[in-house]
């Protein structure tokens, strides 16, 4: 048995890994305590082993991942959403996360990072940019997948996501539709992602993991903006979690 | 060799990474005693001619970011940090090197420096080189050669003295010692696992160029060179080897120079578990690989010397390419990281033939962009060791 912890800049995941596979999942806000997050992550999955042991490795990933109290090694991201993608759909050849504060486009070979990009100081395409609307909107991701399905969108000019919120408070006063807006935000974290994408050799097939996974309307705006299909991968959310748990402690 | 060994390793480091500080107070000694001092910023200067004239010459290139505000009072935010900085410590008189040169010596390297020498030539008194942009035309190779002619009238002229064949013999000779013996002392890492990590190899070489005496910089570096072979020999291996593969991946730097603030770069590397054995830019074997034929004319000699530096000024640049391919076999390379300073442009744009080359020869490499502050730190360490866990 081995658990991974994904303390990410939003969301702290954990995944409790057995031989039989997958055995129990856990996901908190991170809050500002990041290592009590990582704590209470650790704890709820430890709740799930029968006659508890304390040696079981944690091996920990993401933004917080030095934070995480326990660990047995830190991984970055980039290898852990990987190879968990790989464990969750293997072939897989590309990955897209979108974080918290940073997307990352991974060429995977075999579960192995082949090349990787990744957006640099600054907001625009991370899923900080996604929350900032839906918060705007009062929108959770399902509501937001209802306003995609519209496929209505107006061109966002700013590419910085805090110039997008006063151009989307502009557009809103000129009474365009939150579909219509909706849609222009997908467009530009596409658009951003492409530019990223575009510089590592895009692969079949190509994955979401990360907070948008369950997106099917960021799924599919990411599909037409990249020319190819972005697949389903569900408990996309863990991949992160998983990877860390599969590359052990080394 | 003789015997020289009577310091710790520990404390020979020391004395390389506090050269920068301890060299100031040699100057200010030796400017009292009268002697001329010259500042440069690049590798391309050849300062064999200042050596022949007597004179000390001195790198003014600055790494730290204490000064970038003063300089971006001057010049536009989005500019290389090497240039601001170097900018920034002159306008705000704050590099005593910049302080006791007599004379600073530019050449039209990058849009960037050239621009900025204009500016600095208000504070200071600045002679710019002409540096042509490609090696292999004659007419290229001209005009370097009459910049090197120019140049001398300029020292002899301002510093009333003669550069005599034989005296730039003598320094042709000298300098091409010390290049020998820090090029010795970087290729102590081709030995797996180096005997030294790269951070300790960076501050030797980065430190060197601070020592002044030329006699007391080769003693130095003799006893460096024994210390470290001898402790290595007695079956003290500092770089310890990871559980894992046995031996901790073996990394290249290529790209901008690297010392004070940029020092990060090399840490952050190390930090994730991989060493650092070589460095193919000017801090490191960029400068030292090769030496100026002594048999020959000595201003034919400098000019060839010079003007094949591999930089990415240069258009073509088979030269870097040459010696990076060289130094991956020699030193056992498992990757190759790429340094390069925000808005350095001829290196960004270069990074793309870098990667095809080592692609072609199934090498992973990864460029990074970086300035002097400290607020990416987190960023390159997590891009880096990722690409360290993808060896």
């Amino acid at each position: 048995m081995i658990i991974g912890i994904d303390c990410g800049s939003t969301l702290c995941k954990g995944v409790l890994l057995g031989t039989n596979g997958i055995e129990a999942f856990s996901v908190l806000p991170t809050g500002w305590d990041l290592q009590k997050s990582a704590s209470q992550v650790l704890a709820e999955l430890k709740g799930y082993i029968s006659n508890t042991v304390d040696t079981i490795p944690v091996i920990t990933t993401g933004y917080g991942r030095d934070m995480a109290p326990e660990r047995k090694r830190a991984v970055t991201e980039i290898s852990a959403h990987a190879r968990g993608a790989e464990y969750l759909m293997p072939g897989v050849r590309t990955v897209i996360d979108i974080g918290g504060q940073d997307c990352k486009v991974i060429a995977v070979e075999n579960g192995r990072v082949v090349s990787f990009q990744m957006n640099d100081k600054c907001a625009a395409g991370t899923g900080r940019f996604v929350q900032m609307i839906l918060e705007r909107f009062n929108a959770d991701i399902s509501l937001m997948d209802k306003l995609l399905a519209a496929g209505k969108f107006v061109q966002l000019n700013s590419t910085c996501a805090v110039f997008a919120e006063s151009e989307i408070i502009g557009l809103l006063a000129k009474g365009y539709s939150r579909e219509e807006i909706a849609g222009g935000m997908a467009r530009s974290l596409a658009v951003k992602i492409g530019s990223l994408a575009a510089r590592v050799s895009l692969h079949a097939p190509v994955v979401l993991t990360g907070g948008l996974a369950e997106s099917s309307g960021i799924r599919s705006v990411l599909s037409e903006t990249l020319n190819c299909e972005v697949q389903y991968l569900p408990q996309g959310l863990y991949a992160g979690a998983l990877g860390a748990a599969c590359m052990g402690p080394g | 060799m003789p015997e020289t060994t009577s310091r710790p390793l520990p404390e020979i480091f020391e004395s390389f990474s506090d050269a920068r500080k301890q060299g100031f107070i040699t100057m200010k000694n030796l400017k009292e005693q009268g002697k001329g001092v010259v500042g440069t910023f690049c590798s391309y200067v050849p300062v064999e001619l200042f050596l022949a004239a007597g004179l000390i010459p001195v790198g003014l290139c600055s790494t730290s970011d204490e000064t970038i505000g003063e300089a971006e009072k001057v010049l536009p935010r989005n500019l290389c940090p090497l240039i601001k900085a170097s900018y920034g410590f002159a306008a705000a008189d704050k590099c005593p090197y910049m302080y006791f040169s007599d004379l600073v010596v530019g050449e039209t390297t990058c849009d960037g420096k050239i621009k900025m020498y204009e500016l600095l030539g208000k504070i200071k008194d600045v002679h710019v080189m002409e540096l042509p942009h490609s090696q292999d035309k004659p007419s290229s190779r001209a005009l370097w050669m009459a910049e090197i002619k120019r140049l001398k009238t300029r020292v002899e002229e301002k510093f009333g003295v003669t550069i005599t064949e034989e005296k730039l013999h003598r320094a042709i000779t000298e300098r091409n010692r010390e290049r020998a013996l820090l090029k010795k002392v970087y290729e102590l890492s081709v030995m797996d696992p180096p005997p030294l990590s790269g951070l300790e190899q960076l501050q030797i070489l980065f430190g060197t160029q601070f020592k002044f005496d030329h006699e007391q910089k080769i003693r130095e570096m003799e006893e460096t060179i024994n210390s470290i072979t001898k402790t290595y020999q007695n079956g003290k291996h500092p770089v310890p080897s990871t559980a894992k593969t046995a031996s901790r991946p073996r990394i290249i730097v290529t790209g901008c120079p690297i010392g004070g603030a940029t020092e990060k770069f090399t840490r952050v590397i190390e930090e994730s578990g991989a060493v650092v054995v070589a460095y193919e830019n000017c801090t490191g074997a960029k400068q030292f690989d090769r030496q100026v034929e002594e048999s020959a004319d000595p201003y034919e000699a400098l000019c060839d010397y010079y003007l094949n530096i591999g930089c990415s000024v240069m258009s073509p640049n088979p030269n870097r390419l040459e010696l990076l391919g060289r130094l991956c076999d020699q030193f056992k390379a498992d990757g190759v990281l790429e340094m390069v300073l925000q808005s350095c442009h001829t290196y960004a744009i270069e990074s793309h033939t870098v990667g095809e080359f080592l692609k072609a020869r199934n090498i992973p490499f990864m460029s990074l962009e970086t300035d002097y502050s400290a607020g990416d730190t987190e960023q390159l360490k997590t891009r880096t060791a990722a690409f360290i866990e993808m060896l």
